[in-house]
C-alpha cells in the first residue's frame, strides 16, 4: 500500500486543489472548442536542443513533442500505439517489423512523408540518437514500398516495440534532406500540429499552428503521445523563466497562461484563486539515492545496508518535494502492470539509527568521508542530499555534500572515484517500465558503477521473455535483488504541479505539455 | 588631440591582451563536461568522445590557445558548442539587452544621483541633505539582486504595475521596452545613485564655496540661476570621471540583474555558458564585455580631456 | 664631518617625526571618535560582528536542523524570522550567515591587503616592474564588476576558499594601485630621500617609512574592500558559485528564498537586511576614516 503523506493544513489545501483540478478536467466542457488565440507557456530552463533525436532533456521534450511525431508512441495506458504509422506487422520469427505508414501526412515544409524520409530519419537516429540502445537490435532499415518501412532485427526482442516507442529521446521522423545533417544542425521540420517559428535562447521558443496538419482520423481524440490531435491556438510561445517566483508572478498577472511546473507551496496558495487552475501529476518521478559501489565506503554491502537503515525516507521526501510525495517501496508504481507487491517492503523507510550504527560497526566503518554528489539545478536533488547528509551524520557517518551544477554532476558520476553517493530523480524511466529502469542499472555503465552480475542476468532474462506474465515474475526477482545488494535506494515518489489561467481549456497533464486540443475560452 | 586619442588606444592594447589571456586560461581550468549536456545524461562515453573530437576539446591546451588567438585576430571567436552559431553573433545579438539595461541604469543613476547631490549641497546640513545622503548610502549598501527581488515582490507581484521579467525589443514596442526595463534598471541604478550623489554633493559644495559664486551671489544673482549656470557645469566634471568606473560596475551588475528579471542579455548568456561548459561563449562573452568596458573608459577619458584641457595637455 | 652633521640632523628629524606621529595618532583617534557617521557605522558593524562571533551561543536553533513539520513557517514567537523550505530557523541561519560572510570578507581583506601591499610596493619601488605589474592589474580590472569573480569561482568550483580566492583576485588590483600611488608620492618626500641618503636598506625604508605612511589610504581602501566583498559573496552564493549548501551564507539563504518570494518572503528578506546592515556599517566607517584622514574632504565638509 502506498502511503500518501499528508500533514496538517497543507494536506487539506492540496486535496482541495486536486479536487478543483479534477472537476475542471472531468466536467463536460462548458464552451465549445474555438480556434485562435495565443498561449505563452513558461518553463524553467532552455531546451539544450530542438533536434529531438539527440537529447533526452525534459526541457526539449516539452517543446519538440508538439513539433515532431514518431512512428509509434505510448498511449494513455503506456502501450505502444501507431502515430505516423498505420500499423506494424511482426513476422512469426519476431525478426522483422514492417511498419505501414499513414498516407498524405505533410511535413511543415509542405512535402509529403514517404518511406524515404522514415528510413533516413531512423538511419540518422542510429548515428546521433541519444537513446541508441533503442535501435541496437536493428540490423537493417529498408524502404519496402513508398509507404512501408521494414526493420530487420538480429535476434528476437519481445520488448522492441516498447523501446522503439519511447519518448525519452524520441525517434522522430524528419524530411530525408534534413536527416543527412549532423546533430543539432537541422532545420526544425516535423509533422506535428505546430511548426517551429523561432528560438531565442534564454528568452523563448515560438511555434505556430501548422494549417496543413494531417490529423490521425483513426482515433477519436488525443491519446498519450498520439491520437487525433487538433491545434486550435494560433501560436504557442515557450518562455524560459528560470526563477519560479517570476514565473508564478507572470501567471498571476496573465502574462503567461501555463506553467510547466509550479512550486508546491505556491500551488497551495493559488488553489483558492479563481483565475488559476492547478493540475497535479502524481506519481511523476521517483527520487533515488545511488551509491558508488567501486569506492569505499560504498563498496561495502554492510555500509550500504547501514545507510538504508538510517534513512528516514519520510523526512527526505517531505522536504525535497515540499510535501507532494508518496512513500512506496516498489520500483514500479503501485497498481501498474509490473508492480511487484510486498517484495522489499520491510527494508524500505526503516529509519532505525540503532540498527544503522550496529551495521556500521559490522562494516568496520571508521569515519571515512562519504561524499554526496548533487546539483543545484534540480531542487529536489539538492534538498534530498542535504537532508540525507544530516541523517547520516546523526548515525556517525562523515557525510559531506558536493553540490555542483547539473552538467558537472553528470560528469563526476561517470567516474569510478570522486563521489560516494548521488541523488537522482528518475522521471521517465519508471514511467516507461521495468526494461527502461533496469537498463540504467546494468550494462556498460550502471548508475552505481560496479555491475551486479545477478542483476545483469535478470535484465537479459527480462528483455528476452515473451509474455507479460513471465516478465512480471522476472521483475519481482529484480526488485528483490535491488533490495538485497542496495546499490540504489528508492527514496519515494514525487508529483508535478502545473498551473494555467482559468480560461485555458482542454489541457490535460501529461509527460509533456500537449498544446494541441487546448483552446482559450472566450477567444 | 589626435595624439591623445592614439595614445589612449595604444595603451589599451596590453590591457586587452591580458584580458584575452585571462579569459582563455580561466576557462582552460574549468572542470565539467560539455558533452554530457549535448548528448544527454544517458549518453555513452564513446558518443561523448566523438563530440569531444568534433569540437577539438581533446587537443592539448597550447594548441587550443594558438587556434583561439589565430581566430581572434581575424575577429572570429569560435563557434558555440550548444547554440550552434558563431560566438560573436550570439554575443552581439544579446548586447542590446545588456547595453540598454546598463545604459538606462547609468542615465537613471546620474540623473537621480545628481539631483540628490545638488539638493543636498544647496540645502547643506538640512534634513534634505541628510535624507539624500542616507538614500545614497543605503544604495551603496543594499545588494542589487536582493533589491531586484524586493521590487518584483512589491511592484510586479503586489501592485502589478510592471511585468516580473522578460524583454521587449525596442523595435517591437517602445513603451513595452521602457516598461520591461524600468524595474531592472532601477534596481541596478540604485547602487550607483549613491556614488553620483556623493560626488556631486562634494564638488558642488566645493564650487559653491569658491569666489566667483560668492561674487555672483553678492551681485544679486538668484540662487538657482547661480546653481544652474556655474555650479552645475563645474560639478559635472568629476561626475564624468566616475562614469567609466560606473559603467564597469553596471555591466557586471547586469549579469545578476538579468538573471533575476529573466532578461536575455550577455550576462545570462555567460552564466548559462558557465553552467553548460560552453567554453567559446564564456571566453568570447568575457572578452567582448571587457573590451566594451575598456572602450567606454577611453571615451570617458576623451570626454574628460575635452571638458578639462589640463588633462589633455598634461599627458 | 659633513656626514655627521647630516646624521645628527636626520636623527633630530626622526625624533620629531616620531613625536608628531604620536600626537597625530592621538588627535586622529579623537577626531575619529567624534565623527558622527563613523560612530554610527562602528556601532552598527560591531553589533554585526558580535552576532557573528557569538552565533553559537545566541542562535536559538542549530542552523542546519531540519524540521519537516515546520516548513515555511512565517515569523512567530518560536521562530522570529520564520523558517525555510527545510524547516530551518532563519534567525539562526542569518546569525551563522553573518559569521560566514564576515569571515569571507575578512579573509579577502587580509589577502587583498597583503597582496596589494606586495604588488603595490613592488610596482612603486621597483621601476622596471611597474609597467608589467600595472598592465596586468589593468587587465584584471578591465573585467566589469564581479564578472571575473563569478567566472573564477565557477571555474574553481563552489566553496568558501574558492570564493575568497576569486574575490581576492578581483579586488587586489585596485588595492595595489592605491598602495602604489602612495608609494610614488612618499618615496619622493624629503625624509625618505634622507633615509636613502644615509644608506638605510631598501626593506628598512619600505617598512619604516613608506608602508607606515601608505597605511592610512590602505585602511580606507580595505574598509571598502570589506564592504564590497560581503556584497560580492552574496552575489556568488546567489548565482550558485559560492559556499556550498547547506552552509548558511547570507547569499545562500537569499538564493533559497528566491523561490518563495510570494509564499515565504521572510526567507529572502532578513538575510538581505543583514547584508545591508553590515555593509552600511562598513561604508559609514570608511567614510569617517576618509574624512578624518583626507583634510581636503574635511575642508569641503566645513565649507559653504
Amino acid at each position: 500500500m502506498a502511503k500518501k503523506w499528508k500533514f496538517g493544513t497543507t494536506a487539506r489545501h492540496i486535496g482541495a486543489s486536486l479536487l478543483l483540478a479534477s472537476v475542471a478536467l472531468g466536467a463536460p466542457y462548458a464552451s465549445a472548442q474555438t480556434r485562435g488565440g495565443s498561449i505563452t507557456v513558461a518553463q524553467s530552463s532552455n531546451p539544450p536542443s530542438l533536434d529531438a533525436m539527440v537529447t533526452s532533456s525534459q526541457a526539449s521534450r516539452n517543446i519538440t513533442m508538439n513539433i515532431y511525431e514518431t512512428l509509434y508512441g505510448f498511449d494513455d495506458k503506456i502501450q505502444p500505439a501507431p502515430i505516423l504509422a498505420e500499423s506494424v506487422e511482426v513476422s512469426a520469427d519476431g525478426l522483422s517489423y514492417a511498419f505501414k505508414l499513414r498516407q498524405g501526412v505533410k511535413f511543415h515544409n509542405g512535402k509529403e512523408m514517404t518511406s524515404a524520409d522514415v528510413k533516413a530519419s531512423l538511419d540518422r537516429y542510429k548515428k546521433v540518437g541519444a537513446t541508441q540502445t533503442m535501435l541496437e537490435p536493428v540490423t537493417e532499415i529498408e524502404a519496402t514500398g513508398p509507404y512501408e518501412v521494414t526493420l530487420k532485427l538480429k535476434s528476437k526482442a519481445p520488448t522492441f516495440l516498447e523501446a522503439f516507442a519511447s519518448p525519452r529521446a524520441p525517434a522522430v521522423i524528419i524530411p530525408a534532406e534534413e536527416a543527412s545533417k549532423p546533430a543539432n544542425e537541422i532545420s526544425f521540420i516535423g509533422t506535428g500540429p505546430f511548426k517551429f517559428v523561432e528560438y531565442v535562447p534564454d528568452s523563448h521558443v515560438k511555434l505556430e499552428r501548422f494549417e496543413d496538419y494531417s490529423a490521425n482520423e483513426a482515433f477519436q481524440s488525443m491519446d498519450g503521445f498520439g491520437g487525433k490531435k487538433t491545434a486550435y491556438l494560433d501560436t504557442v510561445t515557450f518562455r524560459v523563466i528560470p526563477e519560479p517566483g517570476a514565473a508564478v508572478a507572470a501567471l498571476e498577472s496573465g502574462e503567461v497562461q501555463l506553467l510547466e511546473q509550479i512550486p508546491v507551496p505556491t500551488a497551495r496558495r493559488l488553489s483558492s484563486n479563481d483565475d488559476i487552475k492547478i493540475y497535479e501529476n502524481m506519481p511523476w518521478a521517483v527520487l533515488t539515492f545511488i551509491f558508488n559501489m567501486k569506492e569505499a565506503p560504498g563498496n561495502n554491502l554492510k555500509f550500504r545496508e547501514a545507510v538504508q537503515a538510517a534513512l528516514n525516507n519520510e523526512e527526505v521526501m517531505a522536504i525535497a518535494t515540499e510535501g507532494l510525495f508518496q512513500l512506496y517501496h516498489g520500483w514500479m508504481y503501485e497498481g501498474s502492470t509490473y508492480d511487484a507487491g510486498d517484495v522489499g517492503a520491510q527494508s524500505y523507510n526503516v529509519a532505525d539509527p540503532e540498527k544503522a550504527k550496529a551495521l556500521l560497526k559490522e562494516a568496520n566503518y571508521n569515519n571515512e568521508p562519504f561524499s554526496i554528489l548533487t546539483d543545484s539545478t534540480i531542487p529536489e536533488h539538492g534538498k534530498a542530499a542535504v537532508v540525507i547528509a544530516e541523517q547520516l551524520k546523526a548515525v556517525g557517518i562523515n557525510a559531506v555534500i558536493n553540490q555542483t551544477d547539473w552538467p558537472t554532476a553528470l560528469k563526476i558520476r561517470l567516474q569510478d572515484t570522486g563521489w560516494n553517493g548521488w541523488t537522482l530523480m528518475m522521471g521517465i524511466e519508471p514511467y516507461l517500465g521495468p526494461a527502461a529502469l533496469v537498463s540504467t542499472l546494468t550494462g556498460a555503465a550502471p548508475h552505481f558503477r560496479a555491475n551486479d552480475p545477478e542483476l545483469d542476468k535478470l535484465y537479459q532474462e527480462l528483455i528476452s521473455t515473451d509474455s507479460v506474465e513471465g516478465r512480471k515474475a522476472v521483475f519481482a526477482k529484480i526488485q528483490e535483488r535491488l533490495y538485497q545488494f542496495v546499490g540504489i535506494i528508492k527514496l519515494g515518489e514525487t508529483g508535478l504541479m502545473q498551473a494555467s489561467r482559468a480560461n485555458v481549456q482542454g489541457f490535460k497533464p501529461f509527460r509533456f505539455p500537449r498544446m494541441y486540443d487546448v483552446w482559450l475560452e472566450g477567444q | 588631440m589626435t595624439r591623445f586619442i592614439a595614445g589612449r588606444l595604444i595603451s589599451a592594447l596590453p590591457v586587452l591582451f591580458v584580458v584575452s589571456l585571462v579569459s582563455f586560461l580561466l576557462i582552460a581550468v574549468v572542470p565539467g563536461d560539455v558533452t554530457a549536456e549535448i548528448a544527454g545524461a544517458d549518453s555513452t562515453e564513446a558518443q561523448r568522445q566523438l563530440i569531444r573530437e568534433q569540437l577539438g576539446l581533446d587537443r592539448p591546451l597550447p594548441e587550443q590557445a594558438v587556434r583561439w588567438y589565430a581566430n581572434l585576430l581575424q575577429g572570429d571567436l569560435g563557434q558555440s558548442y550548444l547554440l550552434n552559431r558563431p560566438v560573436t553573433e550570439a554575443v552581439f545579438e544579446r548586447l542590446p539587452v545588456t547595453l540598454s539595461l546598463a545604459g538606462i541604469a547609468l542615465v537613471l543613476a546620474v540623473a537621480i544621483g545628481m539631483l540628490l547631490g545638488i539638493l543636498a549641497a544647496v540645502r547643506h546640513n538640512s534634513w534634505v541633505d541628510q535624507g539624500s545622503m542616507s538614500v545614497a548610502l543605503l544604495g551603496l549598501s543594499v545588494p542589487d539582486f536582493w533589491l531586484g527581488l524586493i521590487f518584483i515582490t512589491v511592484f510586479a507581484v503586489g501592485l502589478g504595475w510592471f511585468p516580473t521579467g522578460g524583454y521587449v525589443p525596442i523595435a517591437e514596442s517602445f513603451t513595452g521596452w521602457v516598461v520591461s526595463m524600468t524595474l531592472p534598471a532601477l534596481a541596478l541604478a540604485f547602487t550607483q545613485v549613491g556614488v553620483v550623489a556623493r560626488m556631486t554633493r562634494s564638488s558642488m559644495l566645493d564650487v559653491l564655496g569658491q569666489d566667483f559664486i560668492r561674487t555672483a551671489r553678492a551681485k544679486g544673482m538668484r540662487g538657482y540661476t547661480v546653481i544652474l549656470k556655474h555650479a552645475l557645469l563645474n560639478a559635472m566634471v568629476p561626475v564624468v570621471t566616475v562614469v567609466g568606473v560606473m559603467t564597469g560596475v553596471l555591466l557586471g551588475g547586469a549579469v545578476v540583474i538579468e538573471s533575476v528579471f529573466s532578461l536575455p542579455g550577455v550576462g545570462r548568456l555567460i552564466i548559462g555558458a558557465i553552467q553548460r561548459r560552453d567554453y567559446p561563449i564564456i571566453q568570447g562573452g568575457l572578452l567582448i564585455t571587457a573590451a566594451i568596458f575598456v572602450f567606454v573608459n577611453i571615451l570617458v577619458d576623451l570626454a574628460y580631456g575635452w571638458l578639462d584641457p589640463r588633462v589633455r595637455h598634461g599627458r | 664631518m659633513a656626514a655627521d652633521v647630516d646624521l645628527a640632523e636626520t636623527n633630530d628629524l626622526r625624533r620629531a617625526m616620531a613625536r608628531s606621529a604620536w600626537r597625530s595618532r592621538y588627535t586622529f583617534l579623537k577626531r575619529l571618535l567624534s565623527h558622527r557617521s563613523f560612530l554610527i557605522g562602528a556601532v552598527l558593524f560591531l553589533f554585526i560582528v558580535l552576532v557573528a562571533v557569538l552565533a553559537d551561543l545566541i542562535a536559538p536553533y542549530d542552523p542546519n536542523k531540519n524540521d519537516y513539520r515546520n516548513l515555511l513557517a512565517p515569523p512567530s514567537a518560536l521562530h522570529w524570522f520564520g523558517t525555510d523550505g527545510f524547516g530551518r530557523d532563519i534567525l539562526s541561519r542569518v546569525m551563522h550567515g553573518t559569521r560566514i560572510s564576515l569571515g569571507i570578507g575578512l579573509s579577502v581583506v587580509v589577502m587583498t591587503g597583503l597582496l596589494g601591499v606586495l604588488l603595490g610596493t613592488l610596482a612603486g619601488y621597483v621601476r622596471w616592474l611597474d609597467n608589467i605589474l600595472m598592465r596586468i592589474m589593468d587587465g584584471l580590472m578591465a573585467f566589469p564588476g564581479v564578472l571575473l569573480a563569478i567566472a573564477l569561482s565557477a571555474a574553481l568550483g563552489p566553496s568558501i576558499l574558492n570564493a575568497v580566492i576569486a574575490l581576492t583576485v578581483t579586488f587586489t588590483p585596485r588595492t595595489a594601485r592605491v598602495v602604489r600611488a602612495s608609494v610614488l608620492v612618499i618615496r619622493e618626500l624629503p625624509y625618505v630621500e634622507a633615509a636613502v641618503a644615509i644608506g638605510a636598506g631598501n626593506l628598512r625604508i619600505i617598512f619604516r617609512y613608506i608602508l607606515a605612511n601608505a597605511l592610512s589610504p590602505l585602511i580606507v581602501q580595505l574598509t571598502f574592500v570589506f564592504a564590497v566583498s560581503i556584497l560580492a559573496e552574496a552575489i556568488l552564493s546567489f548565482l550558485g558559485v559560492g559556499p556550498r549548501p547547506p552552509a548558511p551564507s547570507l547569499g545562500n539563504i537569499i538564493a533559497e528564498g528566491r523561490n518563495y518570494l510570494q509564499d515565504a518572503s521572510w526567507i529572502a528578506l532578513f538575510p538581505g537586511m543583514a547584508i545591508a546592515c553590515a555593509v552600511l556599517g562598513l561604508n559609514l566607517m570608511g567614510d569617517g576614516l576618509r574624512d578624518v584622514i583626507d583634510p581636503r574632504l574635511s575642508k569641503v565638509r566645513d565649507a559653504g
